[in-house]
């Protein structure tokens, strides 16, 4: 079969140990089978772990990590600017992804490149340099410690441009914390997963893009036809201009109010306070400009300034909701501009606002709960809302200083040290759990336990059709939805978009077949690419196990199954795990997994029939 | 009537969907970086985000800097005659807002032509940050915003925790901390 258009066909493999850049050509089985974006990085990935016979250092040299846009990325309908970093996870110790948005993936595609894939390590600190078709690794030791937005800063001096995009890490990623993440366009992240560690792993504080190519459409008419009917639907949707207002704020007051808001380390469910720290509380006294990804109209960013106090000069694009919930009411904060510094410093230091706020949360009940002493925080307490320790805290998280070191290797490393804490931090496989509360919803419970990636909720987010639902839902149904949106919201990340429009506005999913089949000449049907979605998912698992993980890693997490929620309209709420198992049953009988949860053996040899260069 | 492409800097998102529509129009294809109007963004400190297009004047320096007379101002547009055009790109270098553009692949500037009076940008900018306005009305959004700062300068209402609250501008940031 031809790929007649929509991608470059082109790999840069670059090896940074050897110090080589080699552009290879991509064999055209491999573009139809695996899209783009996370479908090119869990194939990549799985064919580099065959290669190492299963045993890889995440934070070694030999690690591979993917950064993938998709044949969607940059073109000309609604929110098109995602890109997939993809690698053996050093939170997790198995497959890991985080998209960002933004312009990289636009950049990236205009330099000619479909999937870009590092290995190695650099005898010094450098940066990758990609110009247009030259790409060269150039040493940068004065990037050294240096803040994502200083270190892009001097990059641009370095080059003598301001029109590049740049991929950076702060002093996690350098300093190796296990949730440190990629950060670009000053305030979009890849967050989760720690690849902003493997970066730093491999000494490399930066990858810079410029480009200038014309993207591959097969049939430009067409698409402009279809994008012009999807950007119509969206801008006369009702919320469209509250999503342009708020963003992702909304969901505060909704979280709150149905009871599913973390609030002090998952204890409670409903913030007293959430008027302090929610949309409205923004809009009146920060907000100072709107800021979208490419091509979205929606523009969910939102950038804020701190105009007095303690935080006065705090400017940041943010927090969204999950920055909000998990520096805000999840540490019993209610000062919205704690909460924005506390997000600004976390995006120049580089970390994952998520991974951060739990852990922080985890250890102020831990705190409370006498099972951390005041010995282990080096003395200096911390409680619910005490906005200047978490700030402090923060900052010895990315320096590894005092317990920082410890927080600093993630759920795994705390619980290592102190395995008492494990009924304090909300993990699944080590990845600690984003911040929608699950003990409402079953079917959420079960979506974190069989992500891929651990507990986010990147892969299915049922939570707010089950509150919708109620009791009257069936297992089945419930199962089905996490499994219908395990296929559909990850094909997003292969394509190279974003899923708001269709998650937030209910922009059909049909539209996305139809761009895929005027961007690349090749009719398919969404089923189809569901499909592939559910392929990459048997992949991933399949790595997963080959990995060591297995049914008993699919877990709630303790608070989950036994600690029932405390406050809000979901109060009493836990998941009960003989109701768990028998869903977990159902889930993988519907995947065709066996009762541990292994795939078939012809998932395997499926994806090994595909060769990735041509 | 002369009309005027005016974009406002505060309502800009930086989405760049005017760069991807100019580029289909004039080019056929998808490539923000062969539009002839381009968002320039900055951050953190200005937070900016400008859309920056020909403001087709009526004494361009373009022109002036063109050795073979290419650009000339008709009615209501400095128009650019490829036939005689010699790619040389001085025009580029001469615009003082740096509103026109090159690009490799391409034998001439990138020069805003109004879209013959209709432009595609202003059409499909989500966020109405791009207008199409008779000539007398330009600047009226500036005008509206320094209204707004001199009121600020002297003193802005704000609320907090619910209460209404005033502040001088020149104290913002040197309250008594708690």
């Amino acid at each position: 079969m031809t790929v007649k258009s929509g991608y470059f066909k082109r790999n840069l493999h670059v090896d940074l140990s050897a110090g080589s850049c080699q552009r290879r050509p991509l064999a055209d089985e491999f573009l139809v089978r695996y899209l783009g974006g996370r479908g090119f990085g869990a194939k990549l990935v799985w064919d580099h772990l065959l290669a190492h016979d299963f045993k890889l250092d995440p934070l070694g040299p030999e690690n591979l990590l993917v950064i993938a846009p998709g044949p969607l990325t940059g073109a000309y309908l609604p929110s098109s600017g995602k890109c997939s970093f993809v690698a053996v996870s050093p939170a997790t110790g198995v497959y890991g992804d985080s998209s960002i948005g933004g312009t990289l993936g636009m950049e990236l595609r205009q330099a000619g490149i479909d999937v870009l894939s590092i290995t190695g390590r650099a005898p010094q600190l450098s940066i990758l340099w990609i110009d247009e078709e030259a790409t060269s690794i150039v040493a940068m030791p004065e990037l050294a410690g240096k803040t994502c937005l200083e270190a892009e800063g001097l990059i641009k001096d370095r080059l003598g441009t301001h029109d590049v995009k740049i991929a950076v890490i702060g002093v996690a990623g350098e300093n190796l914390v296990r949730f440190a993440c990629v950060n670009a366009d000053w305030s979009r992240n890849a967050g989760r997963a720690g690849m902003g560690a493997i970066m730093g792993s491999k000494n490399l504080k930066a990858v810079a893009v410029r480009g200038s190519r014309d993207l591959p459409v097969h049939d430009l008419p067409a698409l402009v036809a279809e994008a012009e009917k999807a950007y119509a639907y969206m801008r006369s949707h009702k919320y469209f201009k509250m999503w342009q207002r708020e963003g992702l704020m909304m969901v505060m007051e909704y979280a709150s109010a149905a009871g599913i808001l973390p609030t002090h380390n998952f204890k409670d469910g409903t913030f007293a306070r959430v008027d302090k720290i929610n949309g409205e509380t923004m809009l009146e006294g920060y907000k100072i400009g709107d800021t979208a990804c490419f091509a979205c109209p929606m523009s969910c960013g939102n950038i804020n300034l701190v105009k007095q106090g303690k935080y006065v000069g705090t400017v940041t694009e943010g927090p969204e909701y999950e920055s909000c919930a998990m520096l805000g009411s999840n540490l019993g904060i209610d000062n919205f501009a704690a909460v924005l510094h506390g997000n600004q410093l976390c995006d120049e230091l580089g970390m994952d606002t998520i991974s951060t706020g739990s852990l922080i949360g985890a250890v102020i009940e831990g705190y409370e709960m006498g099972v951390l002493s005041l010995a282990d925080l080096d003395g200096q307490p911390i409680s619910w809302g005490d906005d200047s320790a978490v700030m402090a805290l923060i900052h010895k998280i990315a320096r590894r200083q005092g317990i920082g070191d410890t927080l600093a290797d993630g759920a795994r490393g705390v619980l290592r040290r102190w395995p008492e804490m494990h009924k304090y931090v909300l993990h699944v496989k080590g990845l600690e759990q984003s911040a929608y509360d699950s003990r409402a919803a079953s079917s959420m419970a079960l979506a974190y336990a069989t992500s891929d990636i651990g507990a986010h909720h990147t892969r299915a987010w049922t939570i707010a059709r089950e509150i919708e639902q109620g009791k009257n839902w069936s297992d089945e149904e419930r199962v089905d939805l996490v499994i219908y949106h395990q296929s559909l919201r990850p094909l997003f990340d292969m394509l190279g978009v974003c899923r708001l429009p269709w998650i937030e506005l209910g922009l059909n999913e049909q539209h996305y077949a139809r761009f895929y089949s005027a961007i690349t000449g090749r009719e398919v049907t969404l089923p189809e690419l569901l499909k592939l979605s559910s392929d990459i998912y048997d992949l991933t698992r399949l790595i997963n196990c080959r990995l060591g993980l297995g049914r008993k890693d699919d877990a709630m997490p303790y608070k989950v199954r036994a600690c029932p929620i405390r406050t809000g309209a979901t109060a009493g709420k836990v998941i009960d795990q003989a109701g768990f198992d028998r869903l977990l049953d159902l889930y993988y009988r519907k995947r065709g997994w066996d009762a541990e949860g292994n795939p078939p053996a012809e998932v395997e040899r499926l994806h090994n029939a595909c060769l990735v260069l041509g | 009537m002369a009309r005027k492409l005016a974009a406002i800097p505060e309502l800009c998102s930086g989405c760049r969907i005017c760069e991807l529509v100019c580029a289909i129009e004039h080019f056929g294809v998808n490539n923000p970086k062969k539009s002839a109007i381009r968002v320039l963004v900055t951050y953190p400190h200005p937070v900016m985000r400008l859309p920056i297009a020909c403001s087709q004047c009526k004494l361009p320096l373009c022109a002036d800097a063109c050795p073979v007379g290419a650009l000339r101002r008709s009615e209501t547009l400095v128009e650019l005659d490829r036939s005689s055009c010699i790619s040389c790109m001085k025009c580029v270098e001469a615009c003082p807002f740096g509103a026109i553009y090159a690009h490799g692949d391409l034998d001439h500037p990138v020069k805003c032509d109004l879209c013959g009076g209709q432009p595609r940008c202003v059409e499909k900018c989500p966020k109405g940050a791009l207008r199409f306005i008779p000539e007398q009305s330009l600047g009226e959004s500036k005008r509206m915003n320094n209204i707004l700062s001199y009121a600020h300068m002297k003193e802005i209402e704000f609320t907090e925790k619910g209460e209404q609250r005033r502040i001088r501008y020149a104290e913002i940031g040197k309250e008594e901390l708690p």
